[in-house]
């Protein structure tokens, strides 16, 4: 009981303090890239202090679901993140249905995402809303079939199975179906995390806006919650995809001095992802926004063939 | 007086009551009554000409009647046509145009706000310039004095022309907008993603420029002008001064000329190469915007070296220019225009072989030529749509006469050949800078100061980076203006911005806008 709460703690702990280092090195690489300086690697820390301690404007139209909805966002993420296994195969939390439990879990966070951009009765909010919704009614499917090849060569749904199975098979990602399930799920992750070529993440245009509009009426504590629970999202999916596929130095367990190895190992493969998201991001303009069903539509084929491919080969 | 003149005598006998020519290439045409429809459609019709502004002018307590003036650009003729028809203060009425000719649309409603003479027939006749809750008031007649204060307005707000339908729903855009621009409502009438109707509001930052301009002496006036449209501000002094050089008779030392000529062109440069890096940013490929940032900063850097403000402000004067350059300066534009020249060369291979740019921006808010030309679209945006003018080839002035360059024009009209259109006149700008380097000649940058005789009128057009710029000035007494007319091509092209929006999505809306980069200040005035 008292290993399992620490086990909690400690990747509760994990997911609280470097999802907005993993933002501000994303940020900082970009901007490197485009011969900026940028504004260093702490600033999503300081982002958030500043809007925690700012007032709200909370818009005159408004019902209970603009004020609930940052809340259900901030935990139902944060449930995801501790049912997913980060440094040790051993996820801490391991709830009904694992990583279905993970999907549905961001899925409700969205659900509220886009209602409350239409409960705030801007106009900038529905737009965002209904883009959401379309590109993740086909980003979801996608990654189901990922996720069920990797769980069809565990065996089961459960995250600590899949993670645990994973150990020991360090070259698995090269097997078809795995190279198939990786590059679906890197697709709906670049989707997901509402990055250039779907979103552009640092655009001031309301029109071209998706998650950045459901949000435009947020301000301060409130504001501070979604971003955060953005960047929590965006370390969370971008855990899954490098520990299903990449296990090298995945503990079994927490605890002992392969915990602090485990922690290295991660830090050293989501930097290794960062620098793959921001290349991609700089080397691309972002789509026409028709188009991007269709990225999605190569995604949804490629986890199709991964899971077909499980079967033949 | 050329054969045209005498046809157009004998043809419509009834209507002239005189026709000179005071300003070499300006020829006034005097009517009889305030009607000059007949006119101007025989005009258009048999001379392919164009209507390139029309504006009014209050002369009642001098001559008992307002003015409504013409002015028209014939093909293959260097001299503009100017239809000068008088319009009773007692009846003040004047036929409209606008039903056959769009492109004069938002033109007769600004004089209908600002001179309260009734565009008869107007398709459209609702409030354009002054907004519709301001009271019944009129600006530019002489009788309403610059200090008025104007009680709060309580007036009614502009209706929208509502769209229905299943899933037709309107968004409402502005009037103030993120990031450092200027304010213009936008109403978009959208089924789901594509955009049925645009509706525009402007004249949000209406300053009464024109009526500014009333009461300053004229060589302060320079300073209102170059601050007419920030980004123009070299263009825009350019066209006042030539303006009232005209009117004055004063003679622009060549050294001056060459010198206007090539700070025109660096205008032209710096703001091209934003507006390419612009149009980038805003399908996401922020590495083109970084490297046209730095690109524009060397052209900054040089305006800066050249005049002492990055943006061309202070340097144009009457007569001439203020401050003449040494050897090391127009070194210095050599040099630094061979690494601009590098530099933008690169930029473009970069833009180039990105797909996914030439996705976004290939077949993105189409104006077609037919429309292009019936709604009197100029500049850049006009070229990119086959409307083929540029005032520096077709009204040659300053050194323009004695320089020879290419006007790049194409077909297709998308947001891709704007840019494209951009990215050629770039090349072009720096050859005729190189030229006009070598060309420079000695001598005095700036005639000496003299009277401005009063009561002469002028007019003057300059190719902006945008598009023409025209200014019409009537001298008055003691070193003043009577009336100045400012038009902007902003005017002419925001109407482009609502053809080209049609049947594309709302998200492509911002990068379609910056293709066109209209002037909210330029327009509003």
């Amino acid at each position: 009981m008292m290993e399992r709460l620490t086990e909690n703690a400690a990747q509760l702990f994990l997911l609280l303090v470097l999802s907005p280092l993993v933002t501000g090195v994303i940020r900082t690489l970009k901007a490197r890239l485009q011969t900026r300086r940028g504004p260093g690697i702490l600033q999503p820390y300081r982002d958030l202090q500043k809007l925690f301690s700012k007032g709200m404007v909370i818009p005159e139209t408004a019902s209970w679901i603009f004020t609930a909805t940052p809340w259900v966002v901030f935990f139902s993420t944060i449930l995801a993140g501790l049912m997913i296994p980060m440094v040790a195969a051993e996820a801490p939390l391991g709830l009904f249905g694992g990583v279905l439990a993970v999907i549905y879990l961001l899925g409700l966070g969205r659900f509220f995402l886009a209602l409350s951009g239409m409960d705030s009765g801007s106009s900038f909010g529905g737009l965002g809303s209904s883009r959401e919704m379309t590109i993740s009614a086909l980003a979801e499917p996608a990654m189901m079939l990922a996720i069920f090849t990797v769980a069809i060569g565990a065996g089961s749904t459960g995250l600590t199975e899949i993670a645990g199975a994973a150990i020991g098979q360090n070259w698995r990602f090269l097997a078809p179906s795995q190279m198939f399930a990786f590059a679906a799920l890197s697709l709906v992750l670049i989707a997901e995390t509402g990055r250039i070529p779907v979103d552009n993440p640092d655009t001031h245009l309301e029109l071209t806006m998706i998650h950045e509009a459901m949000i435009l009426e947020y301000s301060g504590p409130y504001l501070a919650l979604l971003e955060w629970a953005a960047s929590i999202k965006q370390l969370v999916l971008m855990t899954l995809l490098i520990n299903c596929f990449w296990p090298f130095g995945l503990q079994p367990t927490w605890f002992g001095f392969g915990a602090v190895e485990g922690i290295g190992w991660l830090l050293g493969k989501l930097l290794l992802l960062s620098c793959a998201i921001v290349l991609l991001e700089t080397m691309n303009a972002k789509m026409r926004l028709f188009r991007v069903p269709e990225l999605l539509a190569v995604a949804f084929t490629l986890g199709s063939l991964a899971l077909i491919s499980t079967f033949l080969f | 007086m050329t054969l045209f003149f005498e046809e157009l005598r004998e043809r419509f006998q009834e209507q002239i009551r005189s026709v000179d020519e005071l300003v070499p290439d300006q020829v006034t045409v005097l009517l009889n009554g305030p009607d000059a429809t007949g006119i101007a459609r025989h005009f258009l019709a048999e001379y392919q000409a164009r209507l390139v502004t029309v504006f009014a002018e209050d002369r009642v307590k001098e001559e008992g009647v307002f003015y409504n003036y013409y002015v028209f650009d014939r093909r293959d003729d260097a001299a503009w046509v100017i239809l000068k028809a008088p319009i009773p203060a007692d009846h003040p009425s004047f036929p409209s145009l606008a039903a056959e000719l769009p492109a004069v649309n938002w033109q007769e409603r600004e004089i209908q706000d600002w001179f309260g003479l009734e565009a008869a027939g107007h398709p459209n006749p609702r409030r354009v310039a002054l907004h519709d809750n301001w009271p019944d008031v009129h600006p530019l007649r002489k009788d309403f004095p610059l200090d008025t204060v104007l009680p709060p307005f309580e007036g009614e707000r502009h209706v929208y022309r509502p769209a229905h339908g299943e899933g037709v729903f309107h968004i409402p855009v502005g009037p103030v907008h993120a990031g450092i621009i200027e304010p213009g409502h936008f109403d978009f009438a959208v089924a789901g993603e594509p955009i049925l109707y645009l509706q525009l509001r402007m004249f949000y930052t209406h300053k009464g420029t024109e009526k500014l301009f009333e009461n300053l002496p004229i060589h302060r006036a320079v300073f209102l002008a170059e601050s007419i449209s920030g980004d123009s501000a070299f263009s825009h002094g350019t066209a006042f001064c030539e303006a009232v050089e005209r009117a004055a008779g004063i003679a622009v030392p060549a050294r001056a000329q060459w010198m206007r000529a090539i700070l025109l062109e660096l205008e032209r440069i710096e703001n091209h190469i934003a507006d390419v890096g612009a149009i980038a940013n805003d399908v996401g490929f922020v590495i083109a915007n970084a490297h046209a940032g730095r690109v524009r900063e060397m052209v900054l850097g040089l305006n800066e070296m050249l005049t002492g403000s990055r943006v061309l402000r202070g340097m144009v004067a009457i007569g001439g220019v203020r401050r003449d350059w040494q050897r090391t300066q127009v070194e210095a534009i050599e040099s630094t225009l061979a690494v601009v020249e590098r530099e933008f060369r690169d930029l473009v291979v970069i833009l180039q072989a990105s797909n996914s740019t030439r996705h976004r921006l290939e077949r993105t808010g189409i104006l077609r030529p037919e429309k292009a030309s019936k709604l009197g679209i100029v500049g850049v945006a006009g070229r990119a749509s086959g409307v083929d003018l540029d005032i520096r080839r077709d009204h040659p002035y300053e050194a323009y006469r004695h320089l020879s360059f290419n006007v790049p024009v194409y077909q297709a009209g998308d947001v891709r050949h704007r840019m494209k259109v951009r990215i050629d006149e770039v090349a072009e700008s720096i050859q005729i800078i190189r030229a006009a380097v070598t060309r420079l000649p000695e001598g005095p940058h700036r005639a000496p100061a003299q009277p401005i005789p009063p009561g002469r009128c002028a007019l003057s057009a300059v190719e902006g980076w945008r598009g023409e710029i025209v200014h019409w000035v009537r001298t008055g007494e003691g070193n003043c203006l009577e009336r100045c007319k400012v038009k902007d091509p902003s005017i002419n092209n925001w109407p482009a911005i609502v053809e080209a929006v049609e049947g594309n999505i709302v998200a492509d809306f911002p990068v379609i806008n910056k293709s066109f980069n209209l002037s909210y200040s330029g327009t509003d005035r």
